[in-house]
């Protein structure tokens, strides 16, 4: 395949699985750098969603039972650990626009809540946490990318990175594991900490 | 059983996540993204990969390993791609064909393939009529070709010499059938 010309017929052919591995592998690495035929791939991959919707998926009730668990072959672990940077989720939902849902704003409303001031080397910051515990949002004043660790009897997890977001940065975290400090670090270096009570 | 991720999963879904979101965090490799990307369109993806390797075990199989490859081959996916489910649920069938083509078992599963009363799969009868509608208005050497290549899974070659014709011709006629079930599929185009 000529890498500079266009993929033509080779999108549906590709979405229809029938080309070799070989070409199989010309068709992504064209497309990894060209908009238009990644475009086209795309449209012939919705016509296959439209083909393959003839047939039932198992019912929303046999879901659980029916799909494999990430558990198997370690992937659970690896999954959860960048899941626990739950930076993500204001990642995703917040620069779509103000009519998507703040995550930190919705658990504030639906639980009862504390909170705690952070003391140390660091700027002003505080951690809002649910009082079961089940999520942590620290808030710091200005924007900083600095590493948030909660803390359990002495052993340290990783909630993620804060978020700068305008004139503040946060880090909304779920988490099941009732820590008793939350701290705030910078290249691994402890800036301040805030006690959960 | 339920886990702690489940629990975490379960109260990210109580916040509707538009789709175009989901995408995107799948793009960004996202892990919870790609949680709740397996668990949305995983059951659509294992139906795909069951119709093809008329197997259970080997169609959950499938679509476990596709989410595992994803994972691991960072970039497959960007939103300029178009809908995520399309991609997920090609990715299933194209892994499911890679595997079947691969199989000890092809010669056997083929003969399946060519008898579908052997193996009972459920299908929706108002999308099954759309569908027949949409191939029904092709000309009949792209419908040759799509019943051929697609829905037997044949490789180009061997619908080359099934239909006696060149492979180029197989393979514009499937491309051209492709975009024409576009039109009438997706953009509900009329002929």
């Amino acid at each position: 395949m000529n890498a500079d010309a266009h993929i033509g017929e080779a999108a549906e052919l590709y979405a229809a699985g029938v080309l070799t591995t070989e070409e199989s592998a010309a068709v992504e690495a064209h497309i990894a750098r060209c908009p238009d035929c990644l475009r086209r791939v795309g449209e012939a991959e919705e016509t296959v969603l439209e083909l393959e919707r003839v047939n039932v998926a198992p019912s929303a009730a046999a879901r659980g039972s029916s799909l494999l668990p990430f558990e198997r072959r370690g992937v659970a672990s690896r999954w959860l650990a960048v899941a626990a940077a739950a930076a993500f989720i204001i990642g995703f939902i917040l620069p779509h626009g103000a009519m998507q849902p703040n995550l930190a704003t919705l658990a504030m409303v639906r639980s009862h809540f504390a909170h705690a001031q952070f003391s140390g080397a660091g700027p002003p910051a505080k951690v809002i946490y649910a009082r079961d515990r089940s999520w942590y949002y620290i808030v710091i004043a200005g924007n900083y990318r600095y590493e948030v660790y909660g803390l359990r009897n002495g052993q340290a997890t990783d909630l993620g990175t804060t978020q700068p977001k305008s004139q503040t940065s946060e880090l909304f975290s779920p988490s099941s594991t009732p820590f008793d400090r939350v701290e705030l670090r910078a290249a691994g270096k402890l800036l301040e900490a805030a006690a959960i009570r | 059983m339920t886990t702690i991720f489940d629990s975490r999963i379960a109260r990210w879904q109580t916040f509707n996540l538009p789709d175009d979101a989901l995408a995107d965090g799948f793009a960004r490799r996202d892990a919870i993204a790609y949680e709740m990307a397996y668990r949305s369109f995983g059951p659509r993806m294992q139906a795909t990969a069951l119709r093809i390797l008329r197997d259970v075990e080997a169609a959950r199989e499938c679509v476990h390993d596709v989410f595992e490859h994803l994972w691991r081959r960072r970039g497959s996916y960007s939103t300029t791609r178009g809908s995520l489910e399309a991609f997920l649920v090609t990715c299933a069938r194209n892994a499911a064909l890679t595997q079947l083509r691969a199989s000890s078992r092809r010669q056997q599963t083929a003969q399946k393939l060519d008898a579908p009363d052997d193996y009972v799969m459920e299908e929706d009868p108002i999308e099954k009529e759309r569908v027949a509608r949409a191939v029904a208005q092709l000309t009949a050497g792209q419908a040759d070709v799509v019943q051929l290549a697609y829905y037997r899974g044949m490789t180009l070659a061997e619908v080359a010499a099934e239909l006696a014709i060149p492979i180029g011709t197989v393979k514009g006629r499937l491309s051209a059938a492709l975009r024409a079930l576009r039109r009438s599929l997706v953009l509900g185009e009329t002929a």
